[in-house]
């Protein structure tokens, strides 16, 4: 798993690149995150791993390796990222212990 | 005809202007003292225009058509881009940038071969806006950024990178305008954005990458430093380091001069930066 893996075609790669780019489109991820999810094609795998901010789920499915800390500073904020952060530990939460709480 | 007056590569990691505080104050000070050290080598050399490659980091092409390289051709820049600006923790800036250099670079590149994209607006996030914070804190020295693909593939191979450098070198020395120019890759070293290095840096990757480049062998920096081999250093941030081939190609067979190295675990990145002496510039 890594960017030789990524799926560029996998449309969860469409809607976070977008979003970072389109103010509008990230109020949205903040409040209408289904109805964006709908709108870019996502599978119902893609979907779930959204809602459960899945971030193993999305690398398997082929996301991007930037965008799973990208998805985790999204659901926890941008600022002031260093390793014990919100945004950090919900990657590692997701990523180095899979399945643990 | 313009001159190649300095050609440097240097570590853009956020974490250097986002949460320094966060890492022990002995590398701090070598990071801070590190930049500065740049900033003074940069100075010297009384650059009238910067020439930057860097990984664009998927904030400007869709995924569906990504570009080896895009020039960019305004003549007027800002950043950091808004998603990015509290994380980066830069303050906005403008700079100024050069069209009739970078639509040199575009059209006079298609005749060696590459072909090169183009667009007068380009998002900044890390890539430029840590090196030029530090660097060029006033941002008065223009700059024509180069973004390119280091991280989804296939991105360009090492050779392409290097022989881009040579191109870039000499496409730049013919521009028929009596300017002092830098040429500034951005990115590296080891670090492994989303991967599973993630929280870690590999030192003796980058300590070797970096005794490399001081031989000013730049075969054998082919021969040894493999796409594959960067990957396994850190995956999609490691690769990053393919804009400093391109730097490489452009420096010629001259040997870099390291000025400072700090692998920082809490900045998750191998903080450094190296410049080539172009003395009397001429064909490397």
């Amino acid at each position: 798993m890594g960017i030789m893996d990524t799926d560029r075609t996998l449309p969860a790669n469409r809607l976070v690149f977008e979003v970072r780019r389109d103010r509008k489109l990230l109020d949205r991820f903040a409040n209408d995150l289904e109805g964006l999810m709908t709108e870019y094609g996502l599978s119902e795998a893609e979907k779930k791993a959204f809602r459960e901010i899945d971030l193993k789920v999305l690398a398997d499915l082929g996301l991007h390796p930037y965008f799973l800390p990208q998805v985790s500073r999204l659901f926890k904020g941008t600022g002031y990222n260093h390793n014990e952060s919100a945004a950090a530990r919900l990657y590692a939460s997701k990523m180095l212990n899979p399945g643990k709480p | 005809m313009a001159e190649i007056v300095s050609v440097l590569a240097l570590a853009h990691a956020p974490g250097a202007t986002g949460w320094l505080d966060k890492a022990p104050r002995h590398e701090q000070d070598a990071i801070i003292s590190g930049y500065a050290e740049m900033r003074n080598r940069l100075a010297a050399t009384k650059p009238d225009v910067i020439v930057g490659i860097a990984n664009d980091h998927l904030l400007n092409f869709h995924p569906a058509n990504v570009p080896d390289w895009c020039v960019g051709t305004s003549d007027h820049w800002e950043g950091p881009a808004e998603w990015f600006r509290d994380w980066v923790n830069v303050p906005h800036y403008e700079v100024a940038g050069n069209s009739g250099l970078g639509r040199t670079i575009v059209r006079e590149s298609g005749k060696r071969g590459f072909n090169l994209a183009f667009s007068d607006k380009l998002l900044f996030d890390d890539n430029w806006s840590v090196p030029l914070h530090f660097l060029t804190p006033d941002h008065d020295v223009p700059l024509v950024p180069i973004h390119m693909n280091c991280v989804l593939p296939p991105m360009p191979s090492t050779a392409r990178c290097y022989e881009f450098g040579k191109v870039l070198a000499d496409v730049v020395r013919a521009w028929p305008e009596k300017k002092r120019v830098a040429i500034m890759a951005t990115g590296g070293l080891s670090h492994d954005p989303g991967g599973p290095k993630y929280f870690g840096v590999d030192e003796p990757f980058d300590r070797g990458f970096l005794a490399l480049l001081n031989e000013g062998n730049p075969q054998k920096v082919l021969r040894e430093v493999t796409a594959e081999r960067m990957i396994a250093a850190g995956d999609g941030g490691t690769i990053e380091l393919l804009a400093w081939f391109v730097a490489m190609g452009a420096a010629g067979k001259r040997k870099a001069d390291t000025a400072f190295y700090v692998p920082s675990v809490p900045l998750r990145c191998g903080m450094g930066g190296v410049t080539w002496d172009m003395g009397t510039d001429g064909a490397g």
